[in-house]
């Protein structure tokens, strides 16, 4: 009886080896790209994309649920999802835009026309659609690196105590809002 | 002609400029400092792509991640101190090395688990065989006298 059980031990280990090898075929690598989860939004001052006299901090967002939403009018995939976040804003989501310039580099004393900028990118909003609250410009993307973000599209749902609870790396759709946000969002409102 | 060469100097001229410029922000106050930057974007992963480091990915992040790099070098920060605000930000992912975690332990320790096993089965079963194998003075006497005999044969062919 004894012996029987111990020639199964290496089947045992092979088994236990095999389902948790399995569950690493289903991980998703982009997933674990976060170290920010659970933490408050990092402090801040940046100017406002539209209006360079207007700064926000971190202290202005508190008190509402809301999508940081990091894109940029370089993004294919971030224009592809203005149009679905619009709806998202029609239904009462608060998002707020965390421009993400990518083409700023300063070692290259690149000459940043922002007036150019702000007429690109509302004609972006106007022809896409405008999901934005408001847009804040992260030119040297401080913020950015600041919240672990390391491109575009990405959205982070952040609570009302300014709490990051989501980070979502691509674009937000139907399946995407159904899956991930909406469950996330019901749990923070009782 | 002069003023081609003049040309090639102005040219010649400008690109030393930047050469300098270039150099300056790479330049480090000691040679310790130099080697910790060197190693860091070795041993930190460019978090947009599959597997490059830093040094070597040409994605703004990974720029970004090295000027960030390159700053708290400068500001005199340890290896450890920028590794830890890397993660802070950007997870495990980022860093090469990946931590002792208990999601992590299995693959630290199964290894040696394995050769463990492994090896102690195999001298377990050595010494089970050898306890096994029944072996009297006769038995001795009796392949003493057939190594003999053989002995013989061989010298008589």
């Amino acid at each position: 009886m004894n012996k029987k059980f111990l020639g199964l031990v290496p089947l045992l280990i092979f088994v236990l080896l095999c389902v948790f090898l399995y569950q690493g075929l289903f991980g998703n690598p982009r997933e674990l790209q976060t170290g920010r989860l659970g933490q408050t939004m990092p402090a801040f001052e940046l100017p406002d994309l539209m209006d360079e006299q207007k700064r926000w901090t971190d202290q202005d967002l508190l008190g509402e649920v809301y999508l940081l939403n990091v894109w940029g009018t370089w993004c294919p995939t971030c224009i592809a999802e203005l149009g679905y976040l619009t709806e998202l804003r029609e239904q009462g989501v608060r998002i707020i835009g965390l421009y993400y310039e990518q083409a700023y580099d300063p070692d290259f004393g690149d000459q940043f026309d922002i007036n150019y900028l702000r007429t690109d990118v509302q004609q972006m909003l106007a022809r896409a659609g405008d999901p934005y609250q408001f847009n804040i410009l992260d030119l040297e993307r401080t913020l950015a690196l600041d919240l672990g973000v390391s491109g575009a599209p990405e959205t982070f749902l952040v609570d009302k105590n300014g709490k990051i609870i989501l980070h979502h790396t691509g674009d937000i759709n139907p399946r995407v809002w159904r899956s991930k946000f909406a469950p996330a969002i019901q749990e923070l409102q009782p | 002609m002069k003023k081609l060469m003049l040309a090639l100097a102005l040219l010649a001229g400008l690109w030393s400029l930047s050469a300098n410029a270039v150099e300056d922000k790479y330049q480090f106050k000691d040679a310790e400092r130099e080697q910790t930057f060197k190693e860091l974007v070795q041993e930190l992963r460019c978090p947009k792509c599959q597997n490059q480091n830093i040094a070597d990915s040409d994605a703004v992040v990974a720029k970004d991640l090295r000027d960030r790099v390159l700053d708290m070098v400068h500001e005199g920060k340890s290896k450890q101190e920028v590794i830890d605000f890397m993660i802070d930000r950007y997870g495990y992912f980022v860093h090469y090395q990946p931590p002792v975690t208990p999601a992590t332990i299995v693959l630290w320790v199964m290894p040696v688990v394995i050769l463990v096993l492994g090896f102690g089965f195999i001298v377990f079963r050595q010494k089970k065989a050898a306890r096994k194998q029944s072996w009297s003075p006769e038995d001795e006497q009796k392949l003493a006298e057939l190594i003999k005999q053989s002995q013989r044969k061989e010298r008589t062919s």
